[in-house]
């Protein structure tokens, strides 16, 4: 018997000391709850403006994006979720898809940004970006020797690509873009090549793919920019000197431009606080948030009216990018991932 | 209230308690099969079929036997030199040798890959000759690492008190110890070492992290893959029904193992085996058999984090996060303790009831920690929706309290993904007390309170506590269950680790993880400490 007292005790314990913070109590003060995919550290500090700015206190829970949807889509009505954030626009389309979003008027804040970065019926709305682009080694690459990505099917690469595997959505957005742009069976024969040419199999993320290079193991590959920038801005010699090892370009600059992929945003359609909530997104828009992510995490802002300092990520722009409406890659998701699998790339 | 030649039970009530909380732990498990039997899904399995499945089985196969092997050899060996001989550091290391189930296995793959890899340390200090640690093979070895402490700590304790009768009759009739130790020592520590064995081969095949950084394509990753690529919940559940049709395998070869055993020991005597006394030479080959497997799973991986570490900036909420991992991992602790012991108990009215609610508990331990939170949203949401229409009725709007994202979602979850690793040790130190044994304490006209407190107790306190330390420990390192429902605002060490080492930031995931085995320093001394005093 004492074991059941001891049970439900610390059960309660465990409830207390764990419990939600409150809703809105009653010293009112303002919140929003944040549902992110985003797992970067510099992101407290845009928060933490936000609060200062507006008064508004920020919850946030951040884990993969496919596990928030099935946690805001499984709590439903009663979903305290107000914003959520997923750093894939082929997740923003599958949050979209769970009927999870509201529309919303994003027109103020995406004038000028580009119409390819907005949801085209507006359940959401991307406020940084990223590429997926392509490195070679300097000393093993000449300077034009390869300009696309269908470049890295020629089998002049083979035994010469080292590349993450394809669990990644990064690369499962680029196959979508390339099954957009070429059509399913031609898509698949390029990953077919890509998966031939490779000097490895795959393993690590996209800077494990940069000391390969730097190490001599493969002589190209693909990756998203701000790893790059990322490591040339690093204070780690070893990262540094990997970086140097290699010279990253945009693929596709006179064709389709290169694939890019989002961080993006939408109003939960069940969000208690839906002013608050829209507040947040209009602040990932402001000056402030633009210069952050430019500077913090290396993303490319898609305001382009603010400044901000980076050399490194300064140094890459600017690049032409695909016009394709992002939403796109979300509806090709599966297909992309279903040649992975039928080309064998791990 | 006792039958005569039954083994010692609790009260009906609590065994009954025992039963139903064992049935709440397997609740998630069983939602998942629910879902996977039930919701419909497209081709994509045929697709899988067709394509990776092949892959992803051996690659699994690979990886269990490696972690298996590996944890084997290592934790048998290793329990025996602290069980049964003496040498300089023995005593500290009894408890340092756990440590290594301390470091996520993600964590040491991350280190070694980086350290492994073309153009690392490694690599260029050995002019290329070190093989890069990836694929199934890697990622096994890393599992032995980190994981062989689950074999070492049943081994020790069962090393520890297995009656040397035996193992002196085989010296006696011209056996060397050696010949001795595989001929009787070694038989009679096979369940313990089994239910080790079963605890690794289950943990490497629910990983999601170490396979995924190591390139190794497991069960685990194609499901994941399911989900996330194909966006179908339901093709990923009926893909984790595999992982749990294989835990029922290597459970059920688990427990032949455990029946096969049963006979030892039967007088129930206990004489405590003598130490072999190691010196010089032998001494210093024990210590180094003992380091180096701490080398390889903790010092080596950890300190090259350090070692990055010093060119970076240190994350920032710590402090914080070690008090929320030391909560959860303390209040789950203790709740699988008891867990474990109850069950252990319950288990051995020997009623289908129990038989089967402990089994199916254990089930959780086979499928990824995103799975069990997924079965535990399945179940919460289900009884959200249950409360829903009367408190409409009464309001006019759904129940508003939400349950997933609380502190009480998480223990579920814990507690349904790692309740194996409490019953099982809870259950291989009751085993040792036979029929007998209570026999002739009741003979001697022990009340039952009598016979658990002073009989029971001093046997079974080493494999209780051992129990509640694996599933802290195991808290202390989970990942996805608590990054899906945890509360606002609620990060933990592990989480801060992984976010840095999954965008390759290793000098920065350094601190969190480091501070992971340290966190779990605290309750590991008070344990030695209090285990050290059963001793006595």
């Amino acid at each position: 018997m004492k074991f059941v007292k001891f049970l439900a005790l610390a059960a309660t314990a465990g409830l207390a000391a764990c419990a939600q913070p409150a809703e809105d109590g009653a010293e009112e003060t303002r919140v929003v709850n944040v549902y992110s995919a985003r797992h970067y550290s510099s992101d407290a500090a845009i928060y933490a403006a936000f609060t200062e700015q507006t008064g508004i206190e920020v919850n946030l829970v951040s884990a993969n994006g496919d596990q928030l949807i099935e946690r805001v889509r499984a709590d439903g009505e009663r979903s305290p979720a107000d914003v959520i954030i997923t750093v894939d626009a082929a997740r923003l389309h599958r949050a979209e898809q769970a009927g999870l979003f509201a529309a919303s008027d994003y027109s103020d804040l995406a004038t000028g940004i580009g119409t390819n970065l907005v949801d085209p019926e507006g359940y959401w709305v991307s406020f940084a970006k990223r590429s997926r682009v392509v490195a070679y080694s300097n000393t093993r690459v000449q300077p034009g020797e390869i300009t696309t990505y269908s470049d890295l099917a020629d089998p002049r690469w083979e035994g010469r690509i080292c590349v993450r595997g394809s669990g990644s959505p990064y690369n499962q957005s680029l196959l979508a873009s390339l099954v957009i742009h070429l059509g399913e069976e031609e898509a698949q024969a390029w990953a077919q090549a890509v998966v031939d040419n490779m000097a490895r199999e795959p393993q690590g993320g996209d800077r494990t793919q940069i000391n390969g290079i730097a190490a001599g193991e493969c002589d190209v590959t693909i990756l998203n920019h701000y790893y790059y920038a990322m490591m040339v801005n690093s204070d780690d010699p070893a990262a540094q000197a990997a970086a140097a090892a290699v010279t990253l370009f945009f693929p596709n600059q006179d064709t389709t431009g290169a694939h890019v992929n989002v961080s993006g945003a939408g109003i939960a359609v069940n969000a208690p606080h839906p002013e608050e909530a829209r507040a947040l997104i209009a602040f990932f828009f402001s000056d402030d948030a633009q210069r952050a992510f430019a500077e913090m995490t290396n993303e490319i802002p898609v305001r382009t009216d603010v400044s901000w300092d980076n050399p490194t990520l300064a140094a890459m722009l600017p690049f032409n990018e695909d016009a394709m409406n992002v939403s796109e890659l979300g509806d090709n998701n599966e297909t992309a991932q279903r040649i992975f699998d039928r080309v064998g790339w791990q | 209230m006792d039958k005569a030649g039954s083994p010692s039970r609790l009260p009906g009530q609590t065994s009954g308690l025992a039963v139903l909380a064992a049935l709440v732990c397997a609740a998630p498990v069983l939602a998942v099969a629910w879902i996977a039997l039930t919701r419909d899904s497209g081709d994509y399995l045929q697709h899988l079929a067709q394509t990776r499945l092949p892959v992803y089985l051996s690659t699994s196969a690979l990886v269990a036997l490696v972690a298996g092997g590996g944890a084997g050899l290592i934790g048998t060996a290793l329990g025996w030199l602290i069980a049964r001989t003496e040498f300089w550091g023995r005593r500290t290391l009894s408890w340092v040798l756990i440590l290594p189930l301390a470091v996520p296995a993600y964590v040491a793959a991350y280190a070694w890959l980086d350290l492994s890899q073309a153009g690392g340390p490694l690599d260029a200090f050995t002019g290329g000759a070190f093989p890069t640690i990836r694929g199934g093979g890697g990622a096994g070895m890393m599992f032995a690492l980190v994981l062989y402490p689950y074999v070492y700590l049943l081994a020790r304790d069962t090393f520890a008190s297995q009656s040397v009768d035996a193992y002196n009759a085989a010296r006696t009739l011209g056996a060397g110890p050696l010949t001795a130790f595989w001929r009787t020592s070694l038989p009679m520590a096979r369940p313990a070492v089994a239910a080790g064995l079963a605890l690794v081969a289950m943990e490497s095949l629910a990983d999601y992290g170490t396979v995924s950084h190591l390139g190794a394509p497991t069960l685990s990753i194609g499901l994941i893959r399911a989900w996330s690529g194909a966006g179908s919940l339901v093709d990923a559940a009926r893909l984790s029904l595999v992982l749990v049709f294989i835990a029922i395998v290597v459970f059920g070869l688990e427990r032949a193992q455990r029946s096969r055993a049963r006979s030892v020991n039967g007088s129930g005597r206990h004489k405590p085996a003598p130490r072999l006394y190691l010196r010089g030479g032998t001494a210093l080959a024990a210590l180094l058999v003992c380091l180096t497997p701490l080398a390889l799973g903790m010092i080596i991986p950890l300190g090259r984090l350090v070692w990055l570490a010093l060119h970076t900036e240190t994350a920032t909420g710590l402090a914080a996060a070690s008090f929320h991992s030391l909560t959860l991992a303390g209040i789950t602790a203790l709740l699988a303790a008891a867990l474990g012991l109850a069950t252990a108990y319950a288990l051995r009215s020997r009623t289908a009831i129990a038989t089967l609610a402990t089994r199916a508990a254990g089930l959780g331990y086979a499928v990824p920690g995103a799975v069990a939170a997924v079965g535990v949203i399945a179940i919460l949401s289900g009884i959200q929706a249950l409360v829903d229409p009367s408190w409409r009725a009464m309001t006019g709007e759904v129940f508003p309290i939400v349950l997933t994202g609380t502190g009480a979602a998480l223990v579920f979850a814990y507690l349904s993904r790692f309740a194996a690793a409490a019953i099982s040790p809870a259950e291989t130190a009751l085993a040792r007390i036979t029929p007998s044994l209570d026999g002739a304490a009741r003979t001697l006209g022990a009340t039952r309170r009598r016979r658990v407190w002073h009989i029971h107790w001093p046997l079974i306190a080493a494999g209780v506590t051992s129990a509640g330390l694996l599933v802290f420990v195991e808290v202390l390192k989970e990942l996805p269950a608590t990054m899906i429902l945890r509360p606002f605002n609620y990060d933990t060490l592990a989480i801060i680790a992984h976010n840095f080492a999954s965008d390759e930031r290793l000098g920065e995931a350094a601190l969190p993880s480091l501070l992971i085995p340290l966190v779990a320093l605290l309750p590991m001394i008070f344990v030695a400490r209090y285990l050290s005093r059963q001793d006595r």
